[in-house]
């Protein structure tokens, strides 16, 4: 064979042409990220790496050692860790139960929570973070509303780490619930109808039938959550105590009030490692989701 | 091995009633189908005896005992479903062992039981497959091995082989009744289609707009149906619109006897079975009339022939012959209404037999 027939060199111009074309399609968002993400991240972690904390250049893990020397800064990446994890708790308890109602209810009241549900989506967040502070605040509405009732100890969760955990739950109820109701939509009624069938009830058919079914909904709304929560800056600069502080508002602090561009960026780069580890979960759900799909068909 | 009473069942979904007052009684081990179109009521019916739909009124009983009031879960049925039956997490036997371990059950025993019913439903060897890795039809074939391996009272199918095609259909229709038949088991199987349910049922219940019409053995149904309704759904059937006029119907210009003493008057409806207008020779000189009619359509389905025919005055008719029988498109044929059904206003269907059909000439 030393000539190929005409029609196979053209379909192969035509796949090669098709080619070409998706490739000009990824192109402008890939050079967009290479360029304003992956190169700027890349040049501050390697400066938190080739400088030291008195600015000489060369090799050095020395401004990582200072960050997990500082007590305050360690206490800062404790407390949002611990901020994160309560939350993340907090909303999934919330949630649950709440996607579990949309997914089977039906009827009127269904249809005025599931609005209820997304009210939040709708409120920017330094808006509701004065709402909270007017409801939950000294002499706030609630604080009020108690006392009508006799009940006179009441103590104000703003400026504590209970301010921001309220925040943030608020905030990520509507995207959790869409995202496990979608998963739940997913469960056939006959799935369910045939385990209680068999004798299931409604406890073994949760835990047994449907939490099975939507581990790939919950992990992505952990992870999604947890990259919100982690970064967060508005609920905690805004509702949070002045010590410890959220890594968001500690970065803001350290590079905008005491100057030190240098110190944040380390800090940055920890919250940044500390957040790929949990994206990368999320690309692996998604993922796997796909090639299960693909599978599927 | 139960025997089902249903009593005065009623279900209303707001002003709708999606089952009126059906009363019947499943007796042990027999296999009863409910038939009807979609939304006549037959699934709701099943669904209320396997609980997931509670009954508006009436009663359910099982050897005597009422359901009515249980729940789902705690019901002596097992139900296989139309489709997404398995659970896609497991694998096949923890799908069968599922409801067994609810039970309490030792571990051999469960074993011993899910491998039996593997068996029972030829997919031994299948154990540790997920449901994504079978063929539908083998999915359906776990999903009765699940219901079956719980020993249920009765067991309820809802049009459990219709997403499949018509091979396997009919093939899971044939190994299904065997099934039945070795383990005795009562059962309530529900569809919509009428070859199904004359094939499988000991009796078959016909269901329009939430009541049933007629309930008894497949052949009695096929032979006598009781409305014009069922008539026209179980086979295949000619309607002519006649007037009644004494003892004589009037069809078009045609003139059909009917039987001395009958009591219908006026509007009447003719069903007439395909395979009782029986084909005769142009000297035919026997009993019966003899309508003329012209040969528009031949269909050859394998072992015989569907024909359509004009009847001048009459319309179009569907007929069945033997495939031996020489007739082309466009002649003209003898036909004999051997057998049929007058469907009056009220009351039971008047039978006219005309002739002992000479069988040669007809083909079932």
């Amino acid at each position: 064979m030393t000539t190929l027939p005409t029609s196979t060199s053209g379909s192969l111009w035509r796949q090669r042409r098709g080619l070409i074309l998706a490739y000009l399609l990824v192109a402008p968002p890939l050079l967009l990220m290479v360029l304003l993400i992956f190169v700027p991240a890349i040049q501050s972690i390697a400066r938190t790496l080739t400088t030291d904390t008195t600015g000489e250049a060369g090799l050095s893990f020395s401004r990582y050692i200072a960050f997990f020397q500082d007590p305050i800064s360690v206490s800062n990446l404790v407390f949002t860790f611990q901020v994160v994890f309560v939350t993340l708790l907090v909303i999934f308890i919330v949630c649950f139960p709440l996607a579990i109602y949309l997914r089977f209810a039906q009827g009127r009241i269904a249809g005025a929570v599931q609005i209820l549900v997304l009210f939040p989506l709708f409120v920017p967040g330094i808006i509701l973070c004065y709402a909270l502070i007017r409801f939950l605040g000294t002499r706030g509405t609630l604080e009020t509303v108690l006392s009508i009732f006799g009940f006179m100890d009441y103590s104000t969760p703003y400026l504590k780490p209970s301010a921001i955990i309220i925040g943030l739950v608020w905030e990520s109820i509507p995207f959790t619930v869409l995202v496990l109701t979608a998963g739940l939509r997913q469960i056939s009624d006959s799935l369910i109808e045939s385990a209680r069938d068999v004798g299931a009830n409604d406890l073994t058919i949760f835990r047994r039938i449907i939490l099975p079914l939507i581990t790939r909904p919950v992990l992505i709304a952990f992870s999604l959550n947890f990259l919100g929560i982690f970064g967060a800056y508005t609920v905690p600069y805004l509702l949070g105590p002045a010590a410890p502080q959220m890594m968001g508002v500690f970065m803001q602090q350290t590079f905008g009030q005491y100057r030190r561009p240098d110190e944040a960026e380390t800090q940055a780069v920890i919250t940044f490692l500390i957040c790929s580890v949990v994206g990368l979960l999320y690309v692996r759900t998604v993922a796997s989701q796909r090639i299960q799909q693909e599978d599927a068909e | 091995m139960a025997k089902l009473d249903i009593v005065q069942l009623t279900k209303r979904f707001g002003s709708v009633t999606a089952v009126s007052e059906a009363s019947f009684t499943v007796q042990d081990s027999e296999f009863m189908c409910i038939l009807g179109p979609s939304g006549c009521g037959k699934s709701t019916l099943l669904r209320m005896i396997a609980g997931f739909e509670s009954a508006t009124g009436g009663d359910m009983q099982i050897d005597g005992e009422s359901i009515t009031e249980l729940p789902a879960n705690k019901r002596p049925t097992a139900m296989v479903f139309q489709k997404y039956t398995l659970w896609p997490h497991m694998t096949v036997y923890d799908n069968i062992a599922f409801g067994l371990g609810l039970r309490h059950l030792p571990r051999a025993t469960i074993e011993k039981k899910v491998h039996d019913s593997l068996d029972l439903v030829s997919l031994s060897g299948y154990e540790k497959r997920f449901p994504a890795q079978l063929s539908g039809g083998q999915q359906q074939r776990v999903a009765l091995a699940r219901a079956i391996v719980l020993e249920p009272k009765i067991l309820l199918l809802d049009e459990p082989f219709s997403s499949l095609d018509a091979i396997l259909r009919v093939r899971l229709r044939e190994e299904l009744k065997r099934i039945q038949r070795r383990l005795k088991i009562t059962a309530i199987f529900v569809t919509h289609d009428q070859e199904e349910a004359l094939s499988l049922a000991d009796r078959i219940a016909v269901m329009n707009s939430g009541r049933i019409e007629q309930l008894d053995h497949p052949s009695t149904i096929y032979a006598n149906p009781e409305t014009l309704f069922v008539a026209d759904f179980i086979g295949a059937m000619n309607l002519l619109k006649a007037n009644a006029q004494g003892s004589s119907l009037r069809v078009g210009s045609k003139t059909l006897p009917l039987p001395d003493g009958s009591i219908v008057n006026g509007e009447t409806t003719i069903a007439l079975r395909p395979e009782d207008l029986v084909l005769v020779s142009d000297t035919y000189t026997g009993a019966g009339e003899i309508w003329k009619a012209n040969v528009d359509q031949i269909m050859d389905l394998g072992h015989y022939r569907k024909v359509l025919v004009d009847v001048p005055d009459v319309g179009e008719l569907k007929i069945f012959i033997a495939k031996s029988a020489h007739i082309n498109e466009g002649d003209t044929i003898s036909l004999v209404p051997a057998r049929y059904l007058v469907y009056g206003q009220h009351g039971s269907p008047i039978e006219v037999n005309r002739l002992a059909r000479p069988d040669s000439q007809a083909v079932q």
